[in-house]
């Protein structure tokens, strides 16, 4: 999988480099320069078709669209990735807060109906049996 | 008569309520009038009230009352028939199993009502009790970012700080790449809305078609020229030559920061190249082997 991104990043390096340079001779043409005009439109035309071949092999990557947003305002998308990976770790650390009090609270509400109504709750206990998690 | 009728309905409307007094007009509709007194007596409504209520009194009224809301028991008013109310539905003989509570009433086998009404659940000590949901193994009771083994991801993304900047990310991007791309209009959200029209394939340009990019001599005019300008780079102490390929053409200057090539950023500058050409027209006017046309073309020392 990480051989096919090499491979687009690559051509995609590739093209822009052809780009670039094509921008220095057009920002300051010469009579001379025409034909090394013509060949980097000729490579830009191929590097446009080496990139559409590597399509077919990422076509089943999906990117989401909060990255598209991230790099249209001039931001790392990585900062989106970390960003995802801290909401993720904060609702993990919260659900599991809610799991322990909850834990915490059915252990003690069995304790002192315990007290209160001992057969009944033996009887709870012998129809749901001892739950692990009191 | 009449008075006692009207006293002993509204006495039986206190005690048994409203239902029992429409209990008690279905009766006189729906009973018998196979009976003497009836016949012998008017068939008013108040002579046929009497003659039930004196019927019913002998009846139980809890067992009347069941009756009319669908529920048999083992043993059925002994009134009804003569009412007129048909034979009942045929009670089941009770399970052994099963110890019938003072009070609780036999299970339907055709019942069907909510869950709470089920035989189980009436038999049970505890009202409302239901099983225990099927406990699922991942919760968030567990450490999802090591059960996914993103450990390493969490380390590079959130142990280190992240650069702000997109130039940060692609370093070797030409451009200003920093700013908005709804500026220049090379935004990302727009190729989603508006895809461009795909489907040709690509076929490279013939001589003909290259007479199309045949351009005019000299600079670009001034407002095309900053599109290839770089924002200035911090000085890196590696360079990065060895991920550039092997161009024909050498580097473009202004993308350069080293401080050797600022000397050459200098003589790209428009104005700088006014002044040497002034300079150069100058010499050539005072030499006098020049023939005393001035060099209008620049010399190719911007391809540097």
């Amino acid at each position: 999988m990480a051989e096919r991104f090499d491979n687009l990043e690559e051509h995609l390096e590739k093209f822009v480099e052809n780009i670039r340079q094509l921008g220095i001779i057009v920002s300051d043409f010469q009579p001379s320069s025409q034909t090394g005009l013509n060949q980097k439109l000729n490579f830009m035309i191929s590097g446009l078709q080496d990139i559409e071949k590597c399509r077919q092999q990422l076509h089943e990557i999906n990117v989401p669209l909060e990255a598209f947003e991230y790099i249209d305002q001039g931001r790392n998308p990585q900062l989106y990735t970390k960003e995802c990976l801290e909401r993720a770790l904060a609702k993990n650390e919260q659900v599991k807060g809610k799991i322990d009090t909850m834990t915490k609270f059915k252990s003690l509400l069995i304790s002192e109906l315990g007290k209160v109504f001992p057969e009944e709750m033996a009887q709870y206990k012998a129809i749901h049996g001892e739950d692990h998690h009191s | 008569m009449y008075f006692l009728s009207l006293f002993r309905g509204l006495f039986y409307i206190w005690r048994y309520g409203i239902i029992w007094s429409i209990t008690l007009v279905l009766s006189n509709t729906l009973g018998s009038v196979t009976s003497e007194h009836l016949l012998s007596h008017n068939t008013s409504w108040e002579g046929t009230s009497v003659f039930s209520l004196d019927v019913l009194l002998e009846i139980d009224m809890t067992e009347m009352f069941s009756t009319l809301y669908g529920q048999n028991e083992a043993q059925g008013p002994p009134g009804s028939t003569s009412l007129g109310f048909g034979p009942g539905k045929p009670t089941p003989p009770l399970p052994q199993n099963q110890v019938a509570m003072p009070g609780q009433l036999a299970p339907q086998p055709g019942d069907e009502g909510p869950v709470l009404r089920k035989p189980g659940a009436m038999n049970e000590p505890f009202y409302l009790l239901r099983e225990l949901p099927v406990g699922n193994e991942l919760t968030g009771n567990t450490n999802l970012i090591t059960h996914y083994n993103l450990e390493h991801a969490y380390n590079r993304f959130c142990g280190k700080k992240v650069k702000e900047k997109l130039s940060n990310f692609l370093p070797e991007l030409p451009g200003m790449i920093d700013c908005p791309g709804t500026q220049d209009g090379s935004s990302l959200r727009s190729l989603i809305e508006k895809p461009p029209v795909c489907g040709n394939s690509f076929s490279p340009l013939t001589g003909a078609l290259l007479t199309g990019f045949r351009l005019h001599t000299g600079p670009l005019p001034e407002q095309y020229r900053l599109m290839h300008i770089q924002p200035p780079k911090k000085k890196s102490k590696h360079k990065h030559k060895h991920h550039r390929p092997q161009d024909p053409i050498p580097q473009e200057t202004p993308s350069d920061s080293d401080p050797k090539k600022k000397k050459k950023k200098r003589d790209d500058d428009p104005d700088r190249k006014k002044k040497k050409k002034d300079k150069k027209k100058k010499k050539n006017r005072h030499s006098p082997d020049h023939p005393g046309l001035p060099c209008s073309q620049p010399n190719s020392s911007s391809l540097r």
